[in-house]
């Protein structure tokens, strides 16, 4: 009785060697770790390394190639990865820990200053709140406009299901700073949509609800948690449409044929299935709302300032690059656990 | 005469885009990427010039011409849109010693007077620019320039009050009626501290030339933070204000007043006050970077444009106060709605009117981070 062949090999203590060099020297390399001669001497090394693992995959035997193979596969990723992400991550991590020695010092030194995240903690603790109330709603908002839209046109599109998922993402090659100035000029106070409530009477009971502010929408809250929900719906509609295409019309009927109610019917077979989709979705609105500047900057009001706003001015303005760093970082983080917390809770891990 | 552009649309958009273009980068390239400063106008060092400016502070002809009559290849840009942003750009080049793209920029004179302090400017070719004399006078050898070798102002203005007659629905006369609750929601300011805490403060009876200290501009703060926290202010905006003014989003907001002339020609209920309690003046002024050899093309162009000829064609466009003396003849002469600018009191403001505005005085670094600072957390930023 043999045991059962691996389906995972064990890790080839050669590959994964090679794999860590070349990603630490491209970190090395991208963080500014090295310069001068040492860099061209890590850029060679890394070089030859990777001339190496190929001579050996092409001229090695079997054995050797299949356990180089998987590394051969993975070496763009990670290169990419530690390029482009890791590096930036390192060089922002000194960053968020430095302190300028002047205000116009460019190049701030490493001082283990913890202050700039208690800093980021405090005096932005508003806009984090606000940053993650504002894309909450948004996204709950996105599942309860999104989820209909792409259920009917899944199961009720037929013919033109491509044709009525142009037309929803076909407004959106409009470029994001576009729209968003747009819906500024159709919220102001002269503008269209006041009138019309105005109109029909509406503005006084939403007036009573805070949804307006002394007979306003533009620069209120309202204005920028419904800019948050117009601009990211696409990213809720489309990971919908895919997970509910997806889904058999005849298990709903095999649900009724069991005495199941409509509602039923939908509450414990097709809203189960579609949950990687609303999941999926969420991430792709919460993510980029929670650090969205645009629609509080020309939708909102000096109280409606969102992390986003805060990070930018920051960086741009005050030139304070320690403390931007450190409320970047503690937006990520934030942001990380609320989506391992969200998963947990969706039991949708595979997707993480 | 060209019609007048849409300064402020322009401005938000190209301005946010190089916000989203540069802020990342500049920050986690800081070690890496200097080698990108050197391609700017090609042709021989002297020849050629770059100016950078703020969006459409010039004529259409002015450039071509100056072109046709030196020879001078020149690159004018408007990507200056704002002074902060701007100087978080040429930051990591210059702060290295290495050369922006630039020859010239015109940055407002606080944030000019930082290039001169971090050495950043040069001394301008001054013994090749006899025009200079036709600088206005009261321009001359200001406090953080006291020779007045490393800056020649572009354009001076004025800042103050606009209002949109239709909303308010009737005269706004000083800073207190900014303050009415009548027009709650109703107000902009801009973000631009100087101008929007000067007002203010003026407004409180203070006289922003003396003040040095945050704790002596301390009340202003107070009262912006008090009418911001009770909804007052709708928005704090840069250039772009003046889409809400002509809109009617704003009633009434702090403004410039070269915008507020452009923008009258098509919305005749825009008005522009300098308030009771007096208006800021300030300048943009250009300096000429560090790196930057094009000594001869730069006396030239400063040259050219002191020529009262000249700078009076920029200010028929751009409707600010030219700093040259003598425009206001040339304007004159040039008849037709030039000959109008020059009777307008905002462009050639009387003895009465200039005795109640006020220019900022200067920060020191630690002070000017306690103001900013303070206004940041007001505006919400």
């Amino acid at each position: 009785m043999g045991a059962p062949p691996a389906v995972t090999r064990k890790p080839d203590a050669v590959g994964l060697g090679v794999m860590t060099g070349l990603g630490v020297g491209m970190v090395a390399l991208g963080a500014g770790w090295v310069s001068g001669p040492w860099a061209v001497l890590v850029a060679v090394a890394m070089l030859t390394v990777l001339v190496l693992l190929v001579w050996a995959g092409v001229g090695g035997g079997l054995e050797v190639r299949r356990a180089i193979a998987p590394y051969g596969l993975l070496k763009p990723g990670i290169l990419w990865l530690s390029l482009f992400f890791l590096a930036p991550l390192w060089t922002m991590a000194v960053m968020s820990l430095s302190s300028k020695k002047s205000r116009f010092d460019f190049f701030p030194s490493f001082t283990w200053d913890w202050s700039n995240y208690s800093r980021a903690l405090t005096d932005f603790a508003p806009q984090f709140g606000r940053s993650f109330l504002y894309a909450g709603i948004a996204t709950v908002l996105t599942i309860c406009i999104g989820y209909p839209l792409a259920y009917a046109v899944a199961f009720r599109g037929g013919r033109l299901r491509n044709v009525l998922m142009g037309l929803i993402v076909v407004p959106f090659f409009t470029s994001y700073l576009i729209r968003t100035l747009a819906w500024g000029n159709l919220l102001a106070d002269a503008g269209p949509v006041v009138a019309a409530l105005e109109a029909i009477r509406l503005d006084g009971p939403l007036n009573w609800l805070g949804i307006m502010d002394n007979g306003r929408l533009l620069n209120t809250p309202t204005a920028v948690i419904g800019g948050l929900t117009y601009n990211f719906l696409p990213f809720m509609v489309l990971p919908l449409y895919v997970s509910l295409e997806k889904i058999d019309p005849r298990l709903v009927d095999a649900a009724q044929d069991l005495y199941s109610s409509a509602a039923g019917a939908f509450r414990k077979v097709v809203l189960p299935l579609s949950l990687p989709g609303v999941f999926a979705g969420s991430l792709l609105v919460f993510i980029p709302a929670a650090g969205d500047f645009v629609n509080a900057q020309f939708l909102g009001n000096p109280g409606t300032t969102m992390i986003g706003n805060s990070i930018q001015d920051q960086f741009l303005r005050q030139l304070n690059y320690p403390l931007a760093s450190a409320m970047s970082f503690v937006l990520m983080i934030i942001i990380s656990v609320a989506v391992l917390l969200y998963s947990r809770y969706l039991d949708t891990e595979d997707l993480v | 005469m060209p019609t007048p552009m849409n300064r402020r649309e322009f401005l938000i958009r190209s301005g946010l885009m190089g916000v989203g273009a540069m802020s990342i980068p500049a920050i986690l390239s800081a070690c890496g990427a200097s080698d990108t400063a050197s391609d700017t106008t090609g042709g021989s060092p002297g020849r050629s010039l770059y100016f950078e400016n703020w969006p459409a502070y010039i004529d259409e002809e002015t450039v071509k011409l100056f072109m046709a009559a030196t020879g001078i290849e020149m690159k004018y840009t408007e990507a200056y849109n704002d002074n902060n942003e701007y100087f978080a750009k040429v930051q990591p080049l210059l702060a290295k010693g290495d050369k922006a793209d630039p020859d010239l920029i015109a940055p407002t004179f606080w944030m000019a007077s930082r290039y001169v302090k971090l050495g950043w400017a040069q001394k301008l070719p001054l013994d090749k620019i006899p025009n200079a004399a036709n600088l206005r006078p009261d321009l001359k050898n200001p406090a953080w320039d006291p020779n007045g070798e490393f800056s020649l102002p572009w354009q001076t203005g004025i800042a103050g009050i606009a209002y949109n007659t239709k909303i308010t629905g009737r005269e706004i006369k000083g800073m207190a009626d900014l303050f009415a609750p009548e027009f709650k929601g109703k107000i902009g300011m801009l973000t631009e501290m100087r101008d929007t805490m000067g007002l203010i403060l003026m407004g409180e009876g203070k006289n922003i030339e003396t003040i040095s200290t945050f704790d002596e501009a301390a009340v202003g703060f107070e009262k912006l933070e008090k009418a911001k926290s009770d909804g007052q202010i709708r928005s704090f905006t840069g250039n772009d204000y003046m889409d809400d003014l002509n809109a009617g989003n704003f009633a009434a907001c702090v403004a410039w007043s070269g915008d507020v002339v452009q923008l009258s020609r098509d919305n005749p209920d825009i008005k522009f006050v300098i308030p009771e309690e007096g208006g800021t003046s300030w300048y943009d002024t250009m300096i000429w970077l560090t790196g930057s050899e094009n000594s001869d093309a730069v006396a030239q162009w400063i040259n050219w444009c002191y020529d009262p000829v000249n700078a009076a064609r920029i200010t028929a466009f751009v409707a600010y106060m030219s700093p040259v003396a003598g425009v206001k003849d040339e304007l004159v002469k040039l008849g037709g709605d030039a000959a109008a600018i020059a009777e307008s009191p905002l462009l050639f403001p009387d003895e009465a009117t200039l005795s109640r505005l006020q220019t900022w005085g200067p920060l020191s670094e630690d002070e000017e981070a306690k103001f900013d600072e303070a206004f940041a957390k007001i505006t919400g930023a």
